[in-house]
C-alpha cells in the first residue's frame, strides 16, 4: 500500500471508507476501497474470490468502474484486501445535488440526462448479459466523469462476498428508494427487472433533481409507489397477490406519469413508464431500452 | 455458482440469484458472447518463451496436479484450471532457480484456488498426505495471494474449453450425437495438449523416445503459447478429421469463415498439435496410432503410401516416424507438399511462412 498516497476521503460506503489516492509511481488517481474481508484458515474465502474475479471480468466494459488491482496488506498478521479502482471525480448523487443546491442551480441539460441514461442502460445490459444482477443501483453507486460526460456503474457484484447488511458502516439505513416492488413485497424469485426498476427511478430523479419514491420504511416505500402508479392489480401484475408480503393496501388510481416528470418529453415519459411496469416480466430490458425512440436524437456512435 | 470453464463469461447468474430457476432468463446472446470471449482472450494467453525457461518447474507442478487427479480423484476440469493458473503464473513471474520446492507449493495453491472457483471441496491435508509434503496454512495462503496478484485476479480463465461450444455451433448439419462426439474428442485433445508430456515422462528410457519427448515438450510449450481459441479450433478440426472425415471439409470451411480467427495462427497451432499427436502416436509403443489419427498421422500414412515406404506404419520405429513427420513438416514449411494435408488446414500464403 506504500505504492499509494492517500489524498482524501471521497465516500463512505457500507463497508468502510473510500479514499482518493495517488499511485506514487505513475501519478494515476485511484479510489481505494477497503474490504472487511476475513481471511481465515482456508485463505481467501471462496465467495470473495469468485466475486472479485467476476468484478474483474465485468470491469472490462467502460460503463463499469474499472478494478485496477487488488492489494493485500498484513495488518497485525491479518491480511486485509483493498480494491483499487480508477478514480472518477464525482458520483451521480453529488452531481444531481450540485444542480439542486450548487452556486448556480438549475435542471440537468436534457442531453446530459439522455446520455447518462443511455450509458447506464449500456452498463446494465453488459452486466445482465453476463448473468449478473447489480441489485443496488442508486445514484451514489453511479460514478461520473464531469469533463468527459461519462457515467459508470460502481459497487458491483460484491453482494454475496461481503453480505449486504441492513445498516451501513455509518449506521445509515440502506436506501429503499430504488427498490423494485417485487423485492419490497418479498418475492423470492427476481431477476433483471429489479435493476430496470432502479434505472427508472434514477431516470426520474435526474429529471426531477429529487427522488421519485423517497420512502423511509418498506411500507412507506410501497405506498409512495402505489400513490403514483396506482395500487397494483392481478390483471396488471399476475401473481402479485400471492407474494409473501402482499396484503390489502389502500386503493389508489394511477396518476398521470408526466405530472411527476413535467420537463420530460413524451418519448421519455413512455420509456420511464416501461421501466416502471409493475409486472417484472413486462418491464423493459436494458437492451430494449437502448433502442427506445427516446434515444433517437442521441448520437450513439460516441458510445 | 461455480465457475464453468466452458462458459467463463456467464453462468454466474446464480451468484446473484435468489432462485436457480430464474437463471434461464438472462445469459449472453451468442453473438455478444463470442465477441466478448475473443476480446478478453489476450489477457489469458501464456508466454511460451517464459514457460520454456521454467519447463522443469512446470513439469514438477503439473505432475503434482495430475497426482491429485489420480490420488485424490479431483475433477479433471479443476486440475486443468489449476494447471492453467500455474502456466499463467509462470508466464508472468520469475522464479529463482534455487527454489525447486516452489513447484509443489505453486501446484497446491493453484489447486486450492481452482477448487474455490469451481466450488469443489478439497482437503489440502489429504492432498499433502497423498503427495508426501507439508506446507503450513500460512505459507499456502501467502502463495495463493501471490498467484492472485500475478494473475491480477483474473481467475475466470478463458481456455480452449470456452470456445468449443462457439465453434461447434458453426458446424452444419447440427447433428447432436456427432457434435457430442466431436466435443468429447476435442476435449481429450485439449486436456492432452496441456499435460501430455508429463503423462509420459516415465514411459521409457530409450534414447529415441527421450528425443521424441523433448521435441514433444517443445511442441507442447509452443501449444501453450497459442491463443485458446486457436487451440480449440485446431482440436475440433483434428477431432473431426479423425472421427468424421467425410464431413471434415465442411467443418474446416465453417471454421475458416470465422472472422475472429487469425488463419495463420490457426495454421501454426494446428501444425503444432499435429506434431504433438504424431509424436504421441510413436511414443505409445506404436500400437495406438489409429486412435490418434490426426492430420499429421494421416499425412504420414499418406506419405508412406506414396513413397511406397517399406516401413509399415504399425511397426515404424519412433525415431523413424518422427523423422518422417519432421520431413513432412519441413516440406510443408517450404510449401511443397501436395495431397491431403494441404487441404486440411488453411495454409497462409507461402510468402508468409
Ligand atoms: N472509483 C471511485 N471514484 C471516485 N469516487 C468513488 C469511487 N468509488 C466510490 N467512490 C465514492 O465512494 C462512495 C461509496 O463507494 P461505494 O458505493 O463503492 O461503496 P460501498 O461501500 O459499496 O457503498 P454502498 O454499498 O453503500 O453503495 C461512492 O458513492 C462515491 O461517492
Ligand atoms: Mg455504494
Amino acid at each position: 500500500m506504500e505504492k499509494y498516497e492517500k489524498l482524501e476521503k471521497v465516500g463512505e460506503g457500507t463497508y468502510g471508507k473510500v479514499y482518493k489516492a495517488k499511485d506514487k509511481t505513475t501519478g494515476q488517481l485511484v479510489a481505494l476501497k477497503k474490504t472487511r474481508l476475513e481471511m481465515d484458515e482456508e485463505g481467501i474465502p471462496p465467495t470473495a474470490l469468485r466475486e472479485i474475479s467476476l468484478l474483474q471480468m465485468l470491469s472490462k466494459s467502460i460503463y463499469v468502474v474499472r478494478l485496477l488491482c487488488v492489494e493485500h496488506v498484513d495488518k497485525n498478521g491479518k491480511p486485509m484486501l483493498y480494491l483499487v479502482f480508477e478514480y472518477l471525480d464525482t458520483d451521480l448523487k453529488k452531481f444531481i445535488d450540485s444542480h439542486r443546491k450548487g452556486p448556480n442551480p438549475g435542471p440537468l441539460p436534457t442531453q446530459v440526462i439522455q446520455s447518462f441514461l443511455y450509458q447506464l442502460c449500456k452498463g446494465v445490459a453488459h452486466c445482465h448479459s453476463h448473468g449478473v444482477l447489480h441489485r443496488d443501483l442508486k445514484p451514489q453507486n453511479l460514478l461520473v466523469d464531469k469533463q468527459k460526460g461519462i457515467l459508470k456503474i460502481a459497487d458491483l457484484g460484491l453482494g454475496r462476498a461481503f453480505t449486504i447488511p441492513l445498516k451501513s458502516y455509518t449506521h445509515e439505513i440502506v436506501t429503499l428508494w430504488y427498490r423494485a416492488p417485487e423485492v419490497l413485497l418479498g418475492a423470492t424469485h427476481y431477476s433483471t427487472g429489479v435493476d430496470m426498476w432502479s434505472v427508472g427511478c434514477i431516470f426520474a430523479e435526474m429529471v426531477r433533481r429529487q427522488a421519485l419514491f423517497p420512502g423511509d420504511s418498506e411500507l412507506q416505500q410501497l405506498l409512495h409507489i402505489f400513490r403514483l402508479l396506482g395500487t397494483p392489480t392481478e390483471e396488471q401484475w399476475p401473481g402479485v397477490s400471492c407474494l409473501r408480503d402482499w396484503h390489502e393496501f389502500p386503493q389508489w388510481k394511477p396518476q398521470n406519469m408526466a405530472r411527476a416528470v413535467p420537463t420530460l418529453d413524451p418519448d421519455g415519459v413512455d420509456l420511464l413508464s416501461k421501466m416502471l411496469q409493475y409486472d417484472p416480466a413486462g418491464r423493459i430490458s436494458a437492451k430494449a431500452a437502448m433502442d427506445h425512440p427516446y434515444f433517437d436524437s442521441l448520437d450513439k456512435s460516441q458510445f | 455458482m461455480e465457475f464453468d470453464l466452458e462458459d467463463p463469461l456467464t453462468g454466474v447468474a446464480a451468484a446473484a440469484w435468489e432462485d436457480e430457476e430464474e437463471k434461464g432468463e438472462v445469459g449472453l446472446c451468442p453473438a455478444d458472447s463470442a465477441a466478448a470471449l475473443f476480446a478478453a482472450e489476450p489477457d489469458h494467453v501464456c508466454a511460451a518463451g517464459k514457460l520454456g525457461e521454467d519447463a522443469a518447474l512446470r513439469r514438477d507442478a503439473v505432475a503434482a496436479l495430475l497426482q491429485a487427479q489420480v490420488g485424490c480423484s479431483v475433477d479433471p476440469f479443476v486440475v486443468y484450471l489449476a494447471t492453467n493458473y500455474v502456466d499463467r503464473f509462470l508466464s508472468r513471474e520469475a522464479i529463482p532457480g534455487d527454489k525447486p520446492w516452489i513447484a509443489r507449493l505453486l501446484a497446491i495453491s493453484c489447486l486450492s484456488l481452482a477448487c474455490k472457483m469451481k466450488k469443489v471441496d478439497f482437503s489440502i491435508a489429504d492432498f499433502q498426505a497423498e503427495e508426501g509434503f507439508i506446507y503450513d496454512g500460512q505459507t499456502i495462503r501467502r502463495m495463493e495471494l501471490l498467484v492472485l496478484r500475478a494473475l491480477n485476479w483474473r481467475m475466470r480463465s478463458i481456455t480452449p474449453f470456452s470456445f468449443l461450444r462457439f465453434f461447434l455451433a458453426l458446424f452444419r448439419p447440427a447433428d447432436p450425437p456427432l457434435l457430442a462426439a466431436l466435443k468429447s474428442r476435442a476435449s481429450e485433445i485439449v486436456f492432452r495438449s496441456q499435460n501430455g508430456e508429463t503423462n509420459q515422462q516415465n514411459s521409457s528410457l530409450f534414447a529415441s523416445v527421450i528425443e521424441t519427448l523433448s521435441r514433444s515438450l517443445i511442441a507442447e510449450i509452443k501449444l501453450l503459447g497459442c491463443k485458446p481459441s486457436a487451440v480449440a479450433a485446431s482440436a475440433l478440426l483434428t477431432a473431426s478429421h479423425e472421427l468424421f472425415p467425410v464431413q471434415f471439409p465442411t467443418f474446416r470451411d465453417a471454421i475458416s469463415l470465422c472472422s475472429y480467427l487469425n488463419k495463420e495462427e490457426l495454421w501454426e497451432c494446428s501444425v503444432t498439435m499435429g506434431e504433438l499427436a504424431a509424436m504421441d502416436g510413436c511414443d505409445g509403443a506404436l500400437a495406438a496410432s489409429s486412435c490418434c489419427d490426426t492430420p499429421v498421422t494421416v499425412l504420414r500414412r499418406y506419405h508412406h503410401r506414396n513413397c511406397s515406404s517399406s516401413e509399415s506404419e504399425s511397426t515404424a520405429f519412433a525415431g523413424g516416424a518422427t523423422a518422417a513427420a519432421d520431413r513432412d513438416l519441413k516440406k510443408r514449411r517450404i510449401g511443397g507438399v501436395t495431397g491431403e494435408y494441404c487441404s486440411v488446414f488453411l495454409r497462409p500464403p507461402a510468402d508468409k511462412i
